[in-house]
């Protein structure tokens, strides 16, 4: 079985797999086609139209994301191609005569992203009349992470189609008919209603940002100051994340989290209800913010770290001395980090001759 | 572990998906690995079997082919006789058996015991289909078992996972790529803690603690004499709180007060404590009777690494600072063995600690926190070298201890079986939209919107029995304790179970469990305990529900 052959693109060559897809193989060379409705993790729908390519032989345009190479095939994306030129132009423009538009009459800046909106950017669309689709959302949907917006959506069906291949729970669907086709649920009760877990994988994988986190609502990308990737806090699959840090009344805060791409990183993409959205947490008004000790009147009272620190220590070499090690207890914590468990174990051994140290890690 | 050297996951989440066969025992996937559980999903979708074995009809069975609801604690007796069934229908991988293991006569023989008929009276589960499931995962090449604190959190849970161990070594589907024995893990760092060391049993990178070849190397790395042999574990450090013989107890990150089993009984030993330090990022149970109190950091505020359940160390960043004067865990454990005396060194920052980690456990050599960072997918170990790749699956040229070890399990019941004063049998776990003891998940709208208060599943049946219906509150009542829940009526539970979720801390149901543990791990018994349901009258449900709201929003 051959592992890999080449096909010509815009006259160049690339490589790519048997099964591949155009896409995927253009991807891989970094070779920019269009794309509204693929998701590398979904089966390929070739719904939206935008990632058509003129193929050798073939009459019409075909998907790329769902046409697949063949040894020797010659395609020719935009770049080479004025007819998959003018087919974008008028199929952008088509797309923003259902979209919400800013004063430029571009498709609108929203907190999530929007693919639209690069893409218009990218051809020449041609001003048309606005259809305003009859589109309706969940009235009276109370759950409170997941935002629907239907006047962004454009009914590519990721988050359907994610919610049915990836999460598995089938709570969104495509539902109505026409031009009043819409995101629904079952008799268009809330999220909290339905089979949705809350994994607000819809979120991730919308192009348009119809579908946005509600506590991260007015939050636009571009006040985004950083996204530090790092490893979620919650169970054990070791999920990757990235935290999105911006300014709040001039303090640094985590103000949302987002999926680092597919593809990348062990759990593809993906989080539950916890890693996404459960981080309230971090910034929570409860934190403890000063080092304590009791004092003689049985209270704990703020004291500087010195103090603490020296209390602390006396403390424990004051039993240790009494009693001896046998008699000192170290509970170190899978929720804290490896270096932190190293050292837990390095005061127990090495500062207070104990060897009993253990974590939660036995239950 | 003892069957063949590593109780980790053997094998890696990304093979998952390109599974035949799956066999979940013990394993409330979708809830407590939801993306573990999505990746089975995936696979599924794509024609991979699915077969769970559990007392409850957990989500995932929604999902499987087969589901294998025997009684609680009569996971021997299930495994051993799929074990038989194997035998029965020559289907045993004889060549991996004489290549790599020992012990199989032995086993053979005690396999004899274990047949159907029984096995079908004894778990609950037809005969017919603890046979299929077993011959199917004989016959299946890429077929892996997955299993977590389901099998673990018994006074028997090291016989479950030998039991499972030898199913897995009997059938050859160790050492390959899309096989193995998977141990989902529950915490983030529950892996990296014990690989740090911080187990009574092993210095740094599991090894021994009683090995004095071991201990000098840790004396000479640490310029201090070391104290010999193993030390107490955490099932026996909490008895020593019980009894008085523990005196002094510096916990981290853990309330354990509502983590350890049996609370009612440890509240008192921790009350007697002469010294007791807690470190945390929010005030618990535990800190009420902490003489200080730290203020550490979470993971977004510091930097570090976690290692998941599939072995794969990954780095954690710092995105921001911790409040007020709180600081990062690794700080303040340093600061204070300065400040007791020892010649901690003046790390500058935790890449620092990893290379000294990296530096004694030659199973991280070759991992540093420069080389994480160019690697999205994380490092698996063991990673002996720098130009190591990393090990995606485990026991590749036969099991890392050498030969494989089949040793024999026999069926002990449960420490404690209902009976007449006490008819239910309890079970606990996780629920989806909850995290441990809830200081995380509980301070979040949407969680609490789906979960927003402990409920107990009672089967229709009992319900009716005890006239309660949904939504009733009842105070459920162990021979150590009672707390008080909402009445889920549920055809999730068999009859004469009950089953509640552990993350409410007003509920505390650690009251009622049993600090009775396995003999090996040290691991307690939170499966499986007897109750009896007291329906709360009306008045006294009001009241008990008026405490509740009492303690969810503090200030209404």
């Amino acid at each position: 079985m051959i592992d890999h052959f080449t096909i010509t693109v815009d006259g160049k060559p690339v490589a790519a797999k048997p099964g591949e897809t155009v896409v995927r193989a253009c991807e891989r060379e970094g070779i920019h086609i269009p794309t509204l409705c693929d998701d590398k993790r979904l089966d390929p729908a070739g719904a939206c139209r935008a990632c058509l390519v003129e193929v050798d032989g073939q009459r019409r345009l075909q998907p790329s994301c769902a046409w697949k190479a063949t040894p020797g095939q010659v395609v020719k994306t935009h770049v080479t191609s004025p007819r998959v030129q003018r087919h974008q132009d008028v199929l952008v423009s088509l797309y923003m005569a259902d979209h919400k538009l800013d004063a430029e009459g571009l498709p609108v800046e929203t907190e999530n992203r929007n693919e639209l909106r690069r893409w218009a950017l990218d051809t020449n669309p041609i001003a048309l009349e606005s259809v305003e689709a009859p589109r309706v959302a969940r009235a009276g949907d109370t759950n409170p992470y997941i935002q629907y917006n239907p006047e962004l959506c454009i009914l590519c069906a990721r988050c359907t189609r994610y919610c049915d291949e990836i999460e598995a729970v089938n709570a969104i669907t495509l539902t109505h008919r026409g031009s009043e086709t819409t995101i629904g649920t079952a008799g268009m009760r809330g999220l909290l209603e339905t089979s949705c877990e809350l994994c607000g994988g819809c979120i991730d994988t919308c192009p348009t940002g119809a579908l946005i986190e509600k506590k991260a609502i007015g939050i636009l990308p571009q006040q985004i100051e950083r996204k530090v990737r790092t490893t979620c806090n919650y169970c054990g699959v070791g999920c990757q994340m990235d935290l999105n840090v911006a300014k709040v009344d001039g303090v640094e805060k985590v103000v949302r989290v987002t999926s680092p791409p597919p593809g990348e990183t062990v759990n593809d993409g993906n989080l539950c209800i916890k890693g996404r959205f459960a981080y309230d947490f971090i910034h929570h008004k409860d934190r403890i913010t000063e080092p304590m000790i009791r004092k003689a009147d049985g209270k704990l009272h703020a004291v500087s770290w010195d103090e603490a620190l020296k209390f602390a220590a006396e403390g424990m070499k004051r039993v240790a001395q009494r009693h001896g090690p046998e008699s000192m207890g170290f509970i170190s914590s899978a929720r804290c980090t490896g270096e932190e468990n190293f050292l837990m174990s390095k005061v127990a051994r090495a500062a207070f001759k104990s060897g009993n140290v253990h974590s939660c890690a036995a239950t | 572990m003892k069957s063949f050297g590593a109780g980790v996951m053997s094998n890696s989440i990304p093979e998952i998906r390109d599974l035949d066969f799956m066999f979940v025992i013990g394993s409330n996937t979708t809830e407590a690995h939801p993306i573990i559980a999505m990746e089975m999903k995936v696979a599924r979708q794509r024609g991979a079997r699915l077969i769970v074995a559990d007392p409850r009809k957990i989500w995932l069975t929604e999902y499987a082919d087969l589901h294998l609801q025997l009684k609680p604690g009569t996971d021997v007796w299930l495994v051993n006789a799929m074990m038989k069934a194997i035998i029965d229908e020559g289907l045993v991988d004889q060549k991996f058996i004489d290549t790599h293991t020992e012990g199989w006569p032995e086993l053979k023989a005690n396999l004899a015991k274990f047949n159907l008929t029984d096995a079908e009276r004894i778990t609950g589960v037809p005969a017919a289909h603890i046979k299929a499931a077993a011959v199917e995962y004989a016959k299946t090449r890429k077929a892996a078992i997955y299993y977590t604190l389901g099998i673990t959190e018994h006074a028997h849970g090291t016989d479950n996972i030998f039991s499972l161990a030898n199913l897995v070594m009997m059938t050859g589907h160790l050492g390959v790529p899309f096989g193995g024995l998977n141990s989902l893990r529950g915490q983030n760092n529950v892996q990296g803690a014990t690989d740090a060391g911080a187990t009574p049993l092993y210095y740094t990178g599991f090894q021994p603690a009683g090995d004095p070849a071991i201990r000098a190397k840790f004396e000479a790395a640490w310029k201090t004499e070391l104290t010999a042999g193993v030390g107490k574990n955490l099932n026996e450090i909490m008895k020593g709180v019980e009894d008085g013989s523990v005196k002094a107890l510096y916990v981290m990150g853990e309330d354990i007060l509502i983590s350890e089993p049996n609370t009612n009984h440890l509240e008192h030993g921790v009350k007697e404590l002469e010294f007791l330090i807690h470190q945390d990022i929010f005030m618990n149970e535990t800190t009420k009777h902490a003489h200080v109190v730290f203020p550490g950091a979470n993971f977004a505020e510091k930097d570090g690494v976690f290692t998941n359940t599939d072995r794969r160390v990954q780095r954690v960043r710092k995105a921001v600072n911790p409040p007020g004067n709180a600081r990062p865990d690794w700080q303040i454990l340093a600061d204070f063995a300065r400040a007791a005396g020892y010649a901690m060194p003046h790390y500058k920052d935790a890449g620092e600690i990893y290379a000294e980690i990296a530096s004694l456990a030659p199973r991280y050599a070759g991992i540093s926190h420069d080389r994480l960072d160019e690697t999205p997918m994380g490092i698996q170990w063991p990673c002996p070298a720098p130009d190591h790749p990393g090990t995606q699956y485990m026991h590749k040229d036969g099991p890392v201890k050498g030969k494989g070890t089949f040793i024999v399990t026999n069926f002990r019941p449960p420490v404690e079986l209902p009976d007449k004063d006490y008819p239910f049998n309890l079970a606990t776990g996780r629920v989806l939209y909850h995290y441990n003891a809830g200081t995380q998940t509980r301070r979040d709208s949407g969680t609490m919107a789906k979960v927003g208060e402990c409920f107990i599943e009672v089967h229709a049946e009992d319900a009716k029995q005890l006239g309660v219906n949904d939504g009733d509150m009842v105070k459920v009542v162990s021979r150590r304790g009672g707390i008080k829940a909402k009445v889920w009526v549920s055809g999730r539970v068999q009859k004469g179970c009950v089953w509640m979720p552990l993350h409410f801390t007003e509920a505390a149901i650690n009251k009622l469990t049993i600090d009775v543990g396995d003999p090996l791990a040290g691991t307690a018994e939170y499966k499986v305990c007897a109750v009896n349901l007291i329906p709360l009258r009306e008045r006294a449900a009001a009241q008990a529900e008026a405490e509740l709201q009492a303690v969810r929003h503090p200030q209404a």
